[in-house]
């Protein structure tokens, strides 16, 4: 039953993450794109990640997502625009897909079945567990990160603030 | 660790100062949070580090020697930053504490023991450096500089991040340790998803040295950011990059030599004469400066290609020589430009017979940089060929030195113009500061040159 909803979930995402970029309205994409982030939602509670489902729910599919509308609502495009391009370009992009397919290709050849891998502990990714781990071994990172986010504050508001004028 | 936690409080405490409208004390404390920060990192040396928080940091001895050239060259450069950033606003305090904060990443970058914890660094050196490459707010082109930087900066931490998720993948450990341990326990058997991690490590981090071909970024963003913003990054930002570099690929990669040899080879090279060919048809000193860093990228990948014991000694020594040289040849280009407001070859006409202290120290730094005897540029050179020598990789050498001596004529037409070409102009003042930093900075420049001895022994 899990493999079968796994597969199902698993087509949902491919499938609307080809409709992001095949969509030529650009708000239509990033509808598309919200959808995709809630299938990947999906994907982590199957995987029994509840911290990073809820995570993903709230700052990819709910702040950074409206970011992304507010922005294309701001800039007012249009379908006409982009898609005039020269031959160069095209050319340039077929020798470029083209890359890319060979590599694919060639790394698919490389590709084996994998042992299969088991949780040592299947609840891995509880929020409960997680807080463990992050307030015993990774006690580090998570306090030195903070000077990052202290860092970019300081940061926002030299940028934001208006500075006054001298005379 | 002492020093890492002193930098923190003291970048906070260069808030409260601002808070407070202590101006005149913002520079003397930083100075002196930073001369603490040093001693206490150097009071570590031969220590006999042992991995500490869970295996997170090592203050091994190659930590606390780049801890030490990145601070020294950040007190050289705040030491010229006096009246610079009070002719951009008056927020001066949140300067210092951007660099403070940024100095404090770059800690974390050289002595992380943990992939988690060279991201962090990373990332907190790079977010204060977007910002203050943008501190120009009414400048179209510190503007433009700001964002590149931030849309390739966020670009290239994709790629690291991701290379970093694959090695996890992998060998299920962040532990630098655990990893060499893997590459050791299966000669044959290393996962594909290892090798693609490397990989992806190695795109992230020449993203941020700037080595070609992903050096698309460096030229603009160095010419649109403030001058003195432009030092730091070109200089201490630089050689904790390659600090981070080489202590992953000598701690963990060392055994996957061949495989990611040739790959580096290539980036090498292309970025030497990348570097050197664009720096020759520039106008801009600044530009010039830009491209001529690209170039010393390549050199210093030369320890990485050619990875053994003397790696880190040369890597070391060439950082330093280039780092100072670098730190003379922008304040001279700040006290030109606050002189004459542009900054091409032409500004610097006849500056020798103005101003012959300045014309002077200009000449050691470009010297060093072309890597002439008797100064500090040329021991690293000279420590780098062999590092690659002994490696039997003599064409890299050949080529070069070729690219050496396209530097020399590109680093010369300064000095032809200070020296040869004459131009009406007034006398430069220049405050004790700058004459302090820019004679120390010649100073060691040719004691390092004539004497290397003191600092080529270090590991």
């Amino acid at each position: 039953m899990s493999i079968s909803l796994f597969y199902f979930v698993a087509f949902l995402s491919i499938f609307f993450a080809l409709l992001v970029i095949f969509a030529k309205n650009p708000v239509h994409s990033v509808l598309y794109l919200i959808v995709t982030f809630f299938t990947f939602t999906i994907h982590y509670i199957l995987l029994n990640a509840q911290f990073l489902a809820i995570v993903n729910f709230i700052v990819y599919m709910g702040a950074i997502m409206v970011l992304f509308l507010f922005v294309l609502m701001l800039l007012n495009l249009n379908e006409s625009q982009g898609t005039s391009k020269s031959a160069i370009v095209k050319m340039i992009g077929v020798i470029a897909g083209m890359c890319l397919v060979i590599t694919l290709v060639g790394s698919l050849k490389a590709l084996h079945v994998s042992d299969p891998l088991v949780l040592q502990t299947q609840d891995l990714g509880l929020v409960k567990n997680l807080g463990k781990v992050l307030f015993s071994k990774f006690l580090l990172p998570f306090e030195v990160s903070s000077l990052l986010l202290l860092s970019a504050m300081v940061g926002a508001v030299l940028l934001a603030k208006k500075d006054i004028k001298q005379a | 660790m002492s020093s890492l936690i002193t930098l923190s409080i003291l970048a906070i405490l260069v808030l409260y100062l601002g808070l407070y409208k202590a101006k005149n004390a913002l520079l003397p404390a930083t100075l002196l949070g930073l001369a603490g920060a040093l001693v206490l990192a150097v009071l570590e040396w031969n220590g006999g580090a042992q991995p500490i928080y869970s295996g997170m940091m090592l203050f091994d001895n190659f930590a606390i020697a780049f801890t030490t050239i990145c601070i020294f060259s950040t007190m050289l450069i705040l030491l010229i930053s006096k009246d610079y950033f009070e002719s951009i606003s008056e927020h001066v305090a949140e300067y210092y504490t951007l660099i403070l904060f940024s100095l404090a990443g770059i800690l974390v970058m050289v002595s992380y023991h943990n992939l988690t914890m060279l991201f962090i660094g990373v990332e907190i050196m790079s977010v204060s450096l977007y910002i203050l490459a943008g501190i120009r707010k009414d400048d179209f082109k510190s503007n433009e500089a700001a964002l590149k930087y931030f849309l390739m900066g966020a670009f290239s931490t994709g790629f690291l991040l991701f290379g970093i998720t694959l090695l996890y993948g992998a060998t299920g450990t962040f532990d630098l340790t655990q990893i060499r341990d893997y590459v050791i326990a299966n000669p044959t058997g290393i996962s594909p998803l290892f090798y693609t991690g490397i990989t992806l490590l190695i795109i992230g981090l020449c993203f941020k040295v700037g080595a070609a071909p992903f050096h698309f970024w460096t030229p603009d963003v160095y010419e649109g950011s403030p001058t003195l913003i432009t030092a730091f990054m070109s200089t201490v930002v630089k050689t904790a990059g390659f600090a981070a570099f080489l202590r992953l690929f000598l701690m963990c990669f060392a055994p996957l030599h061949d495989f990611w040899m040739p790959a580096l080879l290539v980036i090498s090279l292309l970025t030497l004469f990348v570097g050197n060919v664009t720096a020759l048809y520039q106008h801009s000193f600044k530009r010039m400066l830009a491209f001529s860093s690209i170039s010393h990228v390549g050199y210093m990948l030369f320890a990485i290609v050619a990875l053994g014991v003397n790696s880190s000694n040369s890597v070391f020594i060439y950082a330093t020589a280039y780092s100072i040289a670098s730190i003379v040849a922008f304040a001279v280009l700040i006290l030109v430009k606050r002189q004459t407001g542009a900054d091409n070859f032409d500004s610097f006409n006849g500056l020798a017979k103005k101003n012959p202290f300045i014309a002077f120290t200009l000449t050691v730094a470009m010297l060093s940089l072309a890597g002439i005897p008797l100064t500090a540029g040329f021991i690293g050179k000279f420590m780098m060929f062999s590092t690659a020598l002994a490696e039997y990789h003599i064409w890299l050498v050949i080529l070069a030195v070729l690219n050496a001596v396209i530097g020399i004529f590109y680093y010369l037409r300064v000095i032809v113009a200070m020296y040869f070409k004459g131009a009406e102009r007034n006398e430069i003042q220049s405050s004790s500061y700058f004459n302090f930093v820019l004679g120390f900075s010649a100073l060691i420049t040719v004691v390092i040159g004539v004497y290397p001895g003191f600092i080529s022994s270090l590991f």
